[in-house]
């Protein structure tokens, strides 16, 4: 095929271990652009709205995507996708690393798992060999210790995913892990894998990927290479990568500390970069077709602890697990990093949830009795590590955090809903919203729950202004079409956001490779058309209006920025309503969050409406019709 | 050329803060008249570029924050942040 698939489409049934083989039907990709637009359209499709994530009836999926594997930059991408047991929604991560090219390289551009295996198995794939193997010599093992083992047992050529003992183990934030430290992490895409008794994915391949206009895809390339080699922002971020955002975020009031409860972190110098670069640093990683190289491989060192050595923290996971938990020292921020990545968890969520669980312990809603003796102060790694080890384990009131802090809050009541720092289940990544409105904004009205990368508006906010609500909706709108995009060709984000690589470009890169044609508008309308269906499968399985399900916790507005930059700064509920209501607005959808008849047919998905119009949950017609462009572009103002 | 008692540095910037910077001197460089002792942070805000916008300085392969104070003839990268991969 020269249109960059590699052909071969896998569906496994791990009840019996059938494995079938299916022509990849390139008309699906015309139409969803792989990657989380296919594994929407699959979900929305195959899985019974009262299917249990965690249940024989959910499916995983692994798509590597339209653009994964050529040899566009950083084309390194693959998504994981399932019902996600943390959001009950449609569930969509990605990685970087090398399986999604991998994958290709075997001859397959997605698997579907189906069922429950009836005993631990792992998937492996050479080139045309295809075999579900016995995994239980592997099952208990941690997720980088089990990718280690695998490389042994079968090669280092193979590209290795596992999951660890908390996707075993059923932890409802459970991430896939990948070359060492790359995770698809987000909305418990391991708890599924683990569901299923799938332990790990192995795969070699040696095969060629064809594409359908080689010459013009090299030249377009070669000429990014040499254009991007100079870029300002490159030397930098080859050198530094995300961790060094945390005195930027403390500066401006967004980074989260103490459980979300400031942006100010006196101690922020401690965990830093150039600490981490000065300490921990080992050498730089690069993921395929990468020479960005932003991965960091380091080490942590703590008396008295393993010296231990992982990728990262970059800055979601310094924030969430550094300032969040009150850690002083870049070292500790690393080890609990490494921590989690053993255990298989999110290490966004995971910061949540222990940050919340240590705001509890602070307020006496749960003791050092419900912790075994122990106790769960800010700063303490040894409070954490043993916290971890309940919750992986579900061990007393770990079993309640096993769950994520919007069910933890609900077991625990008394108030602690308000500081229960999530949207739709999945918790905050690593910026305080607060005196950031677009950027509250994009986790309120995220598909898959609160997260960062759907949408991220933070230099909007502090140009725009940031008492200033009004307008971000639709700008909110426009990222949530375009940044997305990239999680369906399975490419990363960053040489469009740092180094100047246009979404024209990419939409000729995409046109090179495939052959379609398509234009840079009509990209924005298949992701409009995924993120709408996203919609409508939420508020099918979760049965209620939209709008109930788009509010942040209330600490978002009742509790102003105490200290710091932005102390004193908040936004007030109304200002949450009218942000709610504009974006609604925008989308075309009404004002209880609903999509309307006439969105969703005019995206080409009519029958959407006639599913929430069965259940009571079409929008009703919108008063002078629904606005032709949904989202705007962001135009910054010129002085 | 300096301007009497000022003193000339080069700020560097891409993507969305090259906009703001107003290159004249190549396609990401702007010369800069300023006076010495001031900060990045301070030069910044005498170009009207809000500093919220700008993470951190880039200067002879290492990194510089913005109380930093640049030297005569300095070449200065302004590393605007970013979210996510």
């Amino acid at each position: 095929m020269a249109n960059g698939l590699a052909g071969t489409t896998l569906r496994i049934d791990l009840r019996n271990g059938e494995i079938k083989r299916f022509p990849t039907d390139e008309s699906l990709y015309r139409n969803w652009h792989g990657g989380r637009g296919i594994i929407a359209k699959i979900l929305y499709d195959e899985v019974p709205r009262d299917a249990d994530p965690l249940g024989e009836e959910n499916i995983l999926i692994l798509n590597a995507g339209i653009m994964s594997g050529s040899f566009i930059p950083a084309g390194s991408k693959v998504s994981f996708g399932s019902i996600s047991p943390l959001t009950n929604g449609h569930g969509d991560s990605n990685m970087g690393g090398h399986l999604g090219p991998m994958l290709k390289f075997a001859g397959y551009d997605m698997v579907i798992f189906e069922g429950i295996s009836p005993h631990p198995v792992y998937l492996y794939i050479d080139n045309e060999k295809v075999e579900l193997r016995d995994a239980s010599k592997y099952w208990g093992m941690k997720s980088l210790e089990c990718e280690a083992r695998l490389k042994k047992d079968l090669g280092e050529d193979f590209e290795i995913a596992t999951i660890g003992p908390a996707g075993e183990n059923g932890v409802l934030f459970s991430c896939i892990t990948h070359d060492f430290g790359r995770q698809a992490g987000r909305t418990g895409q391991g708890a599924v894998m683990g569901s299923k008794k799938l332990k790990a994915i192995a795969i070699r391949g040696n095969r060629s990927l064809h594409v359908h206009d080689l010459k013009g895809l090299r030249k377009q390339v070669k000429g990014i290479i040499e254009r991007t080699k100079v870029h300002p922002n490159m030397e930098p971020w080859q050198k530094y990568g995300t961790s060094f955002f945390m005195r930027w975020s403390n500066d401006n009031a967004v980074l989260p500390a103490y459980n979300f409860r400031t942006t100010y972190y006196p101690d922020v110098d401690k965990i830093d970069g150039d600490q981490l670069v000065e300490k921990c640093l080992i050498t730089h990683k690069a993921c395929f077709g990468c020479w960005m190289n932003c991965g960091k491989y380091t080490k942590a060192v703590i008396p008295g602890k393993p010296e231990v050595h992982l990728e990262g923290p970059e800055y979601e996971t310094g924030s969430t697990c550094g300032s969040n938990l009150g850690m002083k020292d870049i070292n500790h921020v690393a080890y609990i990093n490494w921590l989690v990545d053993e255990l298989g968890m999110d290490s966004m969520s995971s910061g949540g949830v222990i940050a919340f669980a240590m705001e509890c312990f602070e307020r006496g809603l749960i003791t050092e009795k419900d912790l075994e003796g122990h106790t769960l102060k800010w700063g303490s790694v040894d409070d954490v590590e043993h916290f971890l080890d309940m919750v992986v384990n579900k061990r007393g009131i770990g079993e309640w955090f096993a769950q994520g802090t919007k069910r933890a809050a609900e077991k625990i009541g008394r108030g602690s809903e308000k500081f229960a720092m999530q949207v739709k289940g999945q918790e905050l990544s690593g910026y305080d919203g607060r005196w950031a409105p677009g950027m509250l904004l994009s986790y309120m009205t995220a598909d898959i729950g609160a997260h960062h990368n759907r949408s991220w508006t933070i230099t909007v906010d502090i140009a725009e202004g940031r008492e200033k609500v009004e307008g971000r909706a639709k700008i909110v709108v426009y990222l949530q079409h375009i940044r997305p995009l990239f999680d369906t060709w399975c490419i990363c984000r960053l040489f469009w956001g740092e180094l100047d690589i246009t979404h024209e470009e990419l939409v000729e890169s995409l046109n090179y490779i495939t052959g379609w044609g398509v234009s840079v508008e009509e990209t924005l309308r298949i992701s409009e058309k995924i993120w709408n269906l996203n919609r409508c499968h939420y508020i099918e399985r979760n049965r209620a209006n939209g709008r109930f399900f788009d509010y942040p916790p209330a600490r978002s507005w009742e509790d102003k920025i105490p200290d710091g930059p932005g102390k004193g700064k908040g936004l007030t509920k109304e200002q949450i309503e009218k942000m709610l209501d504009e974006y609604y607005d925008a989308r075309g959808w009404d004002r209880q969050g609903n999509p309307t008849r006439e969105v969703l047919e005019d995206l080409g998905i009519g029958y959407a409406a006639d599913n929430l119009e069965k259940l009571g949950f079409l929008g009703k017609p919108i008063p002078g019709g629904i606005p032709p462009v949904r989202g705007e572009k962001y135009k910054p103002k010129a002085f | 050329m300096k301007r009497e008692g000022g003193m000339v540095i080069y700020l560097k910037a891409g993507s969305e803060l090259r906009n703001r910077l107003n290159p004249d001197v190549d396609y990401y460089t702007r010369r800069v008249v300023t006076q010495p002792g001031k900060t990045i942070r301070e030069i910044l805000v005498d170009l009207g570029i809000n500093p919220g916008l700008v993470a951190f300085g880039y200067t002879r392969g290492r990194l510089v924050r913005l109380d930093h104070v640049p030297k005569d003839g300095e070449i200065i990268t302004l590393k605007p942040p970013v979210s996510g991969g």
